[in-house]
């Protein structure tokens, strides 16, 4: 192993945090007058820090179109997504107990969802086609009258895929069923217009969208309010929905994060693409690669690509001087083959011989035009090195 | 993933890569395949009673190219005893192989199997050993 670090090409996985980001929150860190619990209203260090947070709620409701009451503060997405699954599902039981959702969701959606099923709720995951798109029809084929809640990612995190969550969004309120989006990977990078998509519940993280880790949020609806039942209980914190000491320091990074995430947003999807494109260009030079999901529908950062020939840890271990997932970096540590790329049709080992680059605001040229030198060295590598398929 | 430094130096230069042009003192052997995670081939040429080169070629996890590499290696200048007697745990001692890489390892011990199976049943063998 070299000295010098790998070019970081897994944005997917968790972004840098951005200086100006760091910035703000080293000030809430030094300044003692914002050392205050935002819940003690009663004295002005509490109110001062509670000022910063609300202009963070703020900041964070601007990027979704929504107002800043409808943002809870969580640890996460994963927390978010199981306040919403969860919370809803046993708030509106008497609805139904029906849930819709898909194969390529989240872990953090898919366990939840396996919760629910054990608690007695039934679910259907849709399979997406081979392209990764879930279609609104499939899920109106699958809404009974019992089905209380939708749950559909609106990027995938794997392979980038863009779903298609406003045209499902516009099914469900005519259906009177609930909507929750898992928009951890679209955040900053498409536009998310929670009104316009229809969507009751949405989960976002600081930490894919250059804030820092440990904090996210849930978008929930209050007009007409969405009725959710909390998983934490103590102090009360954001109406009773995530008790729990606010940390000041972190929601202020994560809402000028989002911030600059939305006002930056255009020009780094112009340029990220480009430079995906450069990558891909480089890549399918080499025979015998695939990309898996829609070309057309995806996100601007991610490329998952399929390297047949070659198999999946070797590739990974053989590009040491490159920052790049197997599978899902949740995932990655088994040797489990990604249930994504599976749920997509591809056989195990295509699974396994597939790499996710995902690029992001700090990606250069120079890093891109390395990595197709070293992707291209090593597949080459490695395929020189395996039985040829001709019987030898 | 752990891998020790003979596993790395295997994998970074594999030692006698390729397929030995076939001939009568040639032997042949191919085990697994990619769909199973792990494929290899070996090539041997016999002299005699001994392997006097061995190459490979592989495709699977770094332990499992790194164990091929070692193993043409290892079983250079091998009798047909030698190959009878070699088993994958050899080479999981060798090159540190974790448990959870075990069963890579037995598709190797298959290859060399085949190639004992091969080498036995060999005309001149059978002339030899009659």
């Amino acid at each position: 192993m070299s000295e010098r670090l790998p070019i970081y090409l897994d944005y997917a996985a968790t972004t840098p945090l951005d200086p100006r980001v760091a910035e703000a929150m080293i000030e809430c860190l030094h300044t003692s007058e914002l050392q205050g619990n935002p819940s003690s209203m009663g004295h002005e260090y509490g109110r001062r820090a509670r000022a910063r947070v609300e202009q963070a709620r703020a900041q964070v409701a601007a990027a979704i179109n929504a107002r800043p009451a409808s943002i809870v503060w969580t640890s996460g997405a994963t927390e978010s997504n199981n306040l919403a699954l969860l919370g809803a599902a046993r708030f509106h039981a008497d609805r139904g107990k029906h849930i819709v959702s898909s194969r390529t969701e989240h872990k953090a959606v898919l366990d939840a969802l396996k919760q629910l099923e054990a608690e007695g709720f039934s679910v259907t995951y849709l399979k997406p086609a081979s392209d990764g798109i879930v279609t609104v029809e499939q899920v109106r084929d699958a809404l009974r009258d019992d089905t209380q809640l939708v749950s559909l990612m609106h990027v995938n995190n794997e392979i980038g895929v863009i779903q298609d969550v406003g045209a499902v969004g516009r099914l469900c309120r005519e259906r009177g069923v609930l909507l929750h989006v898992d928009a951890a990977q679209s955040a900053g990078k498409v536009s998310i217009d929670v009104e316009e998509m229809g969507v009751d519940l949405l989960s976002l993280t600081a930490h894919k969208v250059y804030g820092p880790k440990g904090i996210g949020a849930l978008y929930l609806r209050r007009n007409p309010p969405v009725g959710l039942r909390p998983l934490m209980f103590g102090g009360g914190q954001e109406l009773g929905l995530r008790s729990g000491t606010l940390p000041t320091h972190q929601i202020v990074g994560m809402g000028v994060a989002f911030e600059i995430a939305e006002r930056e947003r255009e020009a780094d999807v112009v340029r990220i693409r480009a430079l995906r494109e450069r990558l891909w260009a480089g890549i399918s030079k080499l025979r015998n690669v695939e990309l898996n999901g829609d070309p057309e529908r995806r996100v601007c950062s991610v490329l998952n690509v399929s390297f047949h020939g070659v198999e999946g840890e070797s590739l990974q271990y053989a590009l040491a001087d490159l920052a790049v997932s197997t599978g899902s970096a949740c995932a990655s540590a088994s040797e489990t083959p990604s249930y994504v790329l599976r749920a997509l049709g591809r056989s195990d080992h295509v699974a396994q011989s597939s790499l996710r680059f995902s690029l992001g605001r700090f990606t250069t040229e120079a890093e891109i035009d390395a990595a197709i030198v070293s992707v291209t060295q090593a597949v080459e590598r490695l395929r020189s090195i395996a039985p040829k398929n001709t019987g030898e | 993933m752990h891998y020790s430094p003979l596993v790395e130096r295997h994998f970074a230069t594999p030692c006698n890569v390729g397929q030995l042009a076939s001939g009568s003192d040639v032997l042949t052997a191919r085990a697994g395949s990619q769909d199973r995670g792990v494929e290899i081939l070996l090539s041997a040429r016999v002299e005699h009673d001994r392997i006097v080169a061995l190459n490979h070629r592989v495709y699977g996890c770094p332990h499992s190219i790194a164990a091929a590499s070692w193993l043409t290696e290892r079983l250079t200048g091998a009798t047909l005893q030698d190959l009878a007697r070699w088993t994958w745990r050899e080479a999981a001692t060798a090159l540190e192989v974790p448990p959870e890489k075990w069963g890579r390892l037995l598709v190797l011990e298959d290859a060399v199997r085949a190639l004992e199976k091969n080498w036995r049943s060999r005309p001149s063998n059978h002339a030899e050993t009659a």
